[in-house]
């Protein structure tokens, strides 16, 4: 292993520390090397402990190396063992000072106290040094055949590490085969059970490489092996056990009878104090009696106890591990628990990873007969101090809801939140009454009822905003004051948005992406109320569609746009278009397909669960390397000199906020150069919002000819008119970059600062590139092999973020682009800067078909 | 693949290492760094026990005032892990004679990587048992002057063959002057109660303790009164069971060295005990509970700068028995400024470091009740707007020779072939788990 680099840190006191020690270190452990004397081997323990100190907490002590091999000559275990650590931690950097190790172990591998042979033999087989696998076969062989099953166990293990190491040594000394033999004849359990997750891992690996290893994958799963495992079960130790019930769940016994046997071998184990054998247990069974529909109900209800009393006993962790595995089954059978359901009422002292999984498992069994308690009980986490759990409880109620389960209470009780006039609770709430009423219209009448007293003033979050509104705009027949709440919203569309860009931090950044779906919900509003209520929303409507029209967003300007020149051709054509009749919602679209589930339950009793995700999702068999984040780290803090391997995390943070707040400067100043973009016409600031207010105010229920002047002064300022529409534009010519473009990460920031953004757009990547996305470095290979170079990356899953530039081939125009990959959902965002802007558009498709081309590579 | 861990850490709470041990070559050494960066730097510590970085899973516990994290590469069994940890802490600590901090890991470090060596290789658990590693892994051999000079003699290749073999928790040869065992049944009940009175979730969780000092190979057998028990002995034996009380326990787990398919056959447990102190059994009941104290709490805000708290505590288990350490804690407001009490037995103080009162008692007799009146001043505050949310009062107790389960020992039988003569102990004691009453 790399031994970590001092941090900067001040070490503790009590620990060593400094060059000067490891030196100090070296001399007295050379005076000791020689010595005989009585009591050498406690001043030597002292030093060693010393030396082992230091390597813990990242000295490097590599090289007292050759004075600690010297030193390694006693008979003292204690002193061995230390020094085989030691040994073990630095022969992999050092491989020649490592030869000079295998003579001593090589010797203690025959040492007649067969524990000396067993730690001789796995530090040998811990050096992990290519070019000394010649001296393993040996001993490894050896150790085999031992009489001392210790060592055997060591032993087995050994072939593991040295396949690791060289799989060619392993493979040649025909070890697997030596291994089965073992596994099948060894008396020893702990031996067998070693040979076996051997055996597992070495065929498993090689088996995409030969035929022959994959065959010999499938006789760990033929029957005469499964059968000799079962019938020595007893003998096994609770994490051997582990292992052989895992191979066992992947078995496919022949018949019933089979099934049946196997179960009533092993129902015992699911009263076993070990968990972990608990679960394996259950995973066996429930894969067993898949395909028997009324065995497999009968095996759920029979692990529903052993389950509930994993998740009450051991800590938060174990629970967390336990309460996502009920969820999983609980999604399939929701049943299950139903009558159980007290058991998940969440504690007020546990972690809240715990309660977050028991409400998610409230919602989860909720049916008709306990849904009125569940909802009663949700409802005092609803108070929580704990703003999170207040939250997630609202949220639970909510769902609870669009199971269509008592939905009259449950909208009194939502009812009840708004009236608790706390602004988290309000605005969790907000957003599952618009929920409630996409799918449950007839309760519009007591929902808006409530709803039309909260003061807007109240919800300031995007979200609960947006749903606030979206009742407005749908339920403004009701509502005697909705276009008056509507107007006082508008009033607020700049003043909100300079109040953004005001405060430049990341944060404000963040909140302000999410205030677009704000003002398209405020658009979209006003202009169903206005089809309502058309004399009292005249005002507003007028006002909403400027400032939409000036708003820099594309969504926005176009929806506003759009909705101008709708009510323009034709308002009773634009009601039809934005105020169809609805139909009522009647499943909410779930989020991950039967498949992923299916493989996740197949994976049961493994992360996958806790990350509810199939394992091809989050491990990554081709880049199983290690994973470097100090490279990561080096690339992000663009060309700064970095003083260690380790760069506190603040300052990649502080980097980061650094480039992001370069790009809430330019926003700021963005008004001015909006002027000169492709997009927008001289002069539109003032004159254009004058004219479209007093036009639109002249629009009636019947489709008006306007004014033509007016209509064509409107278009030719928003210098989009049909003409322009009409021809489309030349085709871009094909774009060229530079394969050797270099840019200083300096250039870079001052560049970032100084563009502004000429394309910001949503994208998606494709799955299979996220899959092999688990580090930042294979998309930044990608996109090189483009042409396209990264200078900063970032970020960790699902979230990454890069920078990215590219020049053009012929001159240096420089291309510069923020990138965040959300690997979770498989979409990403770019804002691209240009030089010359006008082939921004062409670059952003290069760009995209690079990224789009990501994972099929 | 039951675990596969790539490598273990413990960090203190600042994040320094205190061991750190590398089985997989699978996962680059900076890992700590990265634990430490994304986890313990951030907000996210404590958010949750499992994280992803990178191409890693991160597995981590707080145990008193050190982490110990897990990495891995593979998809692993979580369950497994933690379950490991658990073991290997409690592993540590019979080494080290009960505490396990960050002081007894700086104190120990060598023993701890001797030990972290024995119990995984390569990733793989191996042997945990306290009793097997003792035997050839000892601190005292650390200190002993002549150790160096003598070859580990007969006791080892002893040890060695019982890492692996099949009695693995008991060694032989075990002599004991005065055959004795303790058992103790220890239940932890756990109410949530209604501020209505209404009990929303109420059960027990039992553990049944043994320390022996047996000599021998002892095998021993236990029966309670629980229902499925009695009722399979009432068929063996053909004929009724004596009247008396009989529970019916949700779910059990043993202790390896039960005889599991014994129990599920006879319905009896039957076992051959680990020396000294182990968990033979864990059991787990929700129905017919008898909590030990009922709690009627009133509390009535006057205004805004007052409040009147009223707590009355009753203990409805047997009048001969009383209940001890019985400790009460009734939330009240932060901006809490004063409080004045009246109680009709033991202390009661307003604790401002947990904002609440607390109402101690250190003997509380069966079949009584006691009462806490308060007067809370509060100092008004501008934003009054908030209500103020009531956190549950809680409980704390101990009853001795009470089971909130009703649960009982029958009977205690030890065989060994010597034929000697054993002298049993048996103590229930039921303790406050999470008792809470929300007011």
């Amino acid at each position: 292993m790399a031994p970590p680099a001092q941090t900067n840190r001040s070490p503790s006191p009590s620990q060593p520390s400094g060059k000067g020690e490891v030196s100090d270190l070296k001399m007295q452990l050379r005076q000791l090397a020689g010595s005989r004397a009585p009591g050498t081997d406690d001043a030597k323990r002292e030093l060693f402990k010393k030396v082992i100190s230091c390597m813990t907490i990242g000295i490097d002590v590599s090289s007292v190396f050759s004075e600690m091999v010297m030193c390694s000559a006693t008979s003292d275990i204690v002193l061995k063992k230390m020094c085989y650590l030691y040994v073990g931690n630095y022969a992999k950097h050092n491989p020649d000072l490592a030869l000079l190790t295998i003579n001593f172990l090589q010797r203690d591998c025959k040492d007649e106290d067969p524990m000396i042979r067993g730690l001789a033999l796995r530090s040998l087989c811990s050096l992990r040094v290519t070019n000394l696998v010649e001296y393993l076969v040996g001993p490894l062989g050896a150790g085999l055949k031992d009489s001392n099953s210790y060592v055997r166990t060591v032993a087995a293990m050994g072939v593991l590490k040295l396949y690791h190491i060289s799989e060619s040594t392993c493979m040649d000394a025909d070890f697997p085969a030596t291994l089965k033999h073992l596994m099948l004849n060894d008396r020893e359990a702990q031996v067998v059970a070693n040979c076996l997750c051997a055996l597992q891992e070495i065929w498993g690996l090689e088996a995409t490489k030969s035929e022959e290893a994959s065959t010999e994958r499938e006789t760990l799963l033929s029957k005469p092996l499964i059968y000799y495992l079962l019938n020595r079960f007893k003998e096994f130790s609770e994490w051997a056990q582990c292992a052989v019930l895992d191979l066992v769940s992947k078995y496919v016994p022949s018949d019933s009878n089979e099934i049946f046997d196997m179960m009533n071998l092993l129902e015992d184990r699911l009263q076993h104090a070990n968990g972990a054998v608990v679960l394996a247990t259950i995973k066996l069974f429930l894969q067993l009696t898949l395909s028997m529909a009324d065995i497999h109900q009968q095996v759920y209800e029979r692990i529903k106890a052993p389950l509930l009393t994993l998740v009450s006993s051991g800590g938060p962790e174990q629970s967390y591990a336990v309460l996502s595995h009920l969820h999983l089954l609980v999604m399939r059978a929701p049943y299950i628990f139903s009558a159980d359901y007290k058991h998940f009422y969440c504690q007020y002292n546990e972690p809240f990873y715990v309660k977050k999984l028991k409400l998610e498992m409230l919602t989860a069994v909720a049916n008709e007969s306990n849904t009125y308690e569940i909802v009663t009980e949700l409802c005092e986490y609803a108070a929580n101090v704990d703003i999170p759990m207040a939250r997630e409880s609202i949220r639970a109620v909510g769902k609870i809801a669009l199971q269509q389960y008592d939905v009259n209470a449950i909208v009194d009780r939502l009812l009840q939140f708004l009236e608790m006039e706390k602004d988290h609770v309000t605005a969790e709430t907000l957003v599952l009454v618009k929920d409630l009423l996409r799918k449950y219209p007839q309760w519009s009448h007591d929902c808006i009822a409530v709803v039309g007293n909260i003061s807007s003033k109240n919800v300031q979050e995007p979200k609960a905003k947006a749903a606030l509104i979206w009742m407005l705009g749908e339920y403004a027949q009701d509502m005697p004051d909705a276009p008056y709440v509507l107007e006082s919203l508008i009033e607020n569309w700049e003043e909100e948005h300079s109040a953004e860009v005001r405060s430049c931090s990341a944060l404000a950044l963040s909140e302000k992406e999410m205030e677009e779906p704000v003002r398209l919900h405020l658009l979209t509003a006003v202009v169903k109320c206005f089809f309502r209520r058309p004399p009292e929303t005249q005002k507003a409507l007028g006002a909403a569609l400027a400032a939409g029209v000036n708003d820099f967003h594309q969504d926005v300007h176009d929806r506003a746009l759009l909705y101008y020149r709708l009510l323009q051709y034709n308002v009773s054509i634009a009601e039809r278009v934005v105020n169809p009749p609805k139909q009522a919602v009647s499943v909410f679209a779930d989020t991950q397909s039967n498949e992923i589930k299916d493989r996740i339950f197949d994976e049961f009793n493994s992360l996958s669960v806790v990350y509810q995700k199939p394992s091809y999702m989050f491990t990554d068999k081709e880049h199983r390397g290690p994973f470097a984040f100090s490279e990561e780290i080096g690339n992000i803090s663009l060309g700064e000199e970095s003083t260690g391997n380790v760069v506190p995390a603040q300052r990649i943070e502080a980097n980061d906020k650094d480039l992001l707040l370069s790009t809430s400067d330019k926003e700021e100043s963005k008004g001015s150069i909006h002027n000169s973009s492709a997009y927008s016409a001289p002069g539109y600031d003032g004159s254009l919002a004058a004219p479209s207010q007093t036009d639109l105010v002249s629009l009636d229920y019947k489709p008006t000819p306007n004014v033509p002047s007016a209509t064509f002064a409107i278009d030719d300022l928003l210098g989009l008119g049909l003409p322009a529409a009409a021809s489309p534009p030349p085709p871009p010519p094909v774009l060229k970059l530079n394969t050797k473009a270099a840019l200083e990460p300096n250039a870079f920031q001052q560049k970032w600062r100084q563009l502004p953004i000429s394309i910001s757009q949503e994208t998606s990547i494709n799955p299979q590139g996220v899959a092999i996305m688990t580090s930042p470095q294979t998309l930044i290979h990608h996109m090189q092999g483009h042409s396209i170079h990264c200078i900063a990356s970032g970020g960790q899953a699902p979230n990454f973020k890069f920078f990215f530039y590219a020049q053009k081939a012929e001159e240096p125009s420089t291309y510069l682009v923020e990138c965040v990959v959300n690997a979770s959902s498989c979409k990403v965002q770019l804002k691209i800067k240009a030089d010359d802007q006008s082939t921004s558009q062409a670059f952003s498709e290069l760009f995209q078909s690079a990224l789009s081309k990501f994972g099929f590579s | 693949m039951p675990v596969a861990a790539s490598a273990v850490y413990f960090l203190n709470l600042r994040g320094d290492v205190l061991i750190n041990r590398l089985y997989r070559d699978d996962v680059g050494g900076n890992m700590v760094d990265a634990f430490r960066m994304h986890i313990m730097q951030t907000k996210e510590l404590g958010t949750c026990p499992v994280r992803q970085i990178g191409g890693c899973s991160f597995f981590y516990m707080r145990i008193s005032n050190v982490y110990i994290v897990i990495v891995v590469s593979t998809n692993a069994n979580v369950a497994c892990a933690f379950k490991f940890v658990v073991e290997a802490v409690a592993l540590f600590k019979s080494y080290f004679g009960g505490s396990f901090d960050e002081d007894a890991i700086r104190n120990n470090f060598v023993l701890i990587y001797e030990l972290l060596d024995e119990i995984m290789d390569f990733g793989y658990p191996q042997n945990l048992s306290p009793e097997i590693l003792k035997l050839y892994i000892t601190q005292e051999g650390v200190r002993s002057p002549f150790s160096s000079k003598q070859p580990l003699d007969k006791p080892v290749p002893n040890a060695t063959l019982q890492v692996t073999g099949a009695v693995g928790w008991r060694r032989e040869g075990l002599v004991y002057k005065k055959n004795e065992v303790f058992l103790d049944i220890v239940e932890s009940v756990n109410l949530l109660m209604s501020s209505k009175g209404s009990v929303l979730r109420c059960d027990v969780t039992g553990k049944v303790l043994m320390k022996c000092f047996l000599s021998g190979m002892p095998d021993l057998k236990l029966g309670l009164n629980d229902k499925i028990g009695l009722e399979k002995e009432s068929q063996l034996k053909s004929r009724p069971t004596k009247s008396g009380k009989t529970i019916e326990l949700d779910d059990v787990t043993f202790h390896q060295c039960v005889n599991l398919t014994r129990f599920n056959s006879e319905k009896t447990v039957s076992f051959v005990p680990p020396d000294g102190e182990f968990e033979l059994m864990k059991y787990r009941i929700t129905e017919g509970v008898n909590l030990p104290f009922r709690v009627l709490p009133t509390i009535k805000e006057l205004g805004r700068t007052r409040m009147e708290v009223n707590v009355k505590v009753k203990s409805v288990f047997g009048a001969k028995m009383f209940a001890l350490g019985v400790v009460i804690k009734v939330p009240v407001p932060k901006q809490t400024a004063k409080a004045s009490f009246q109680v009709t037995s033991g202390r009661a103080k307003y604790n401002p470091s947990i904002d609440s009162l607390v109402w101690k008692i250190k003997k509380f007799p069966g079949q009584t009740e006691s009462t806490m009146s308060a007067e809370v001043e509060l100092i008004s505050t501008i934003a009054e707007k908030k209500s103020w949310t009531r956190p549950p009062i809680q409980m704390e107790f101990q009853v001795p020779m009470f089971t909130a389960s009703g649960l009982r020992v029958r009977f205690l039988k030890v065989w060994e072939k010597s034929g000697y003569n054993t002298v049993e102990w048996v103590r229930y004691i039921t303790k406050a788990g999470s008792y809470e009453i929300r007011c």
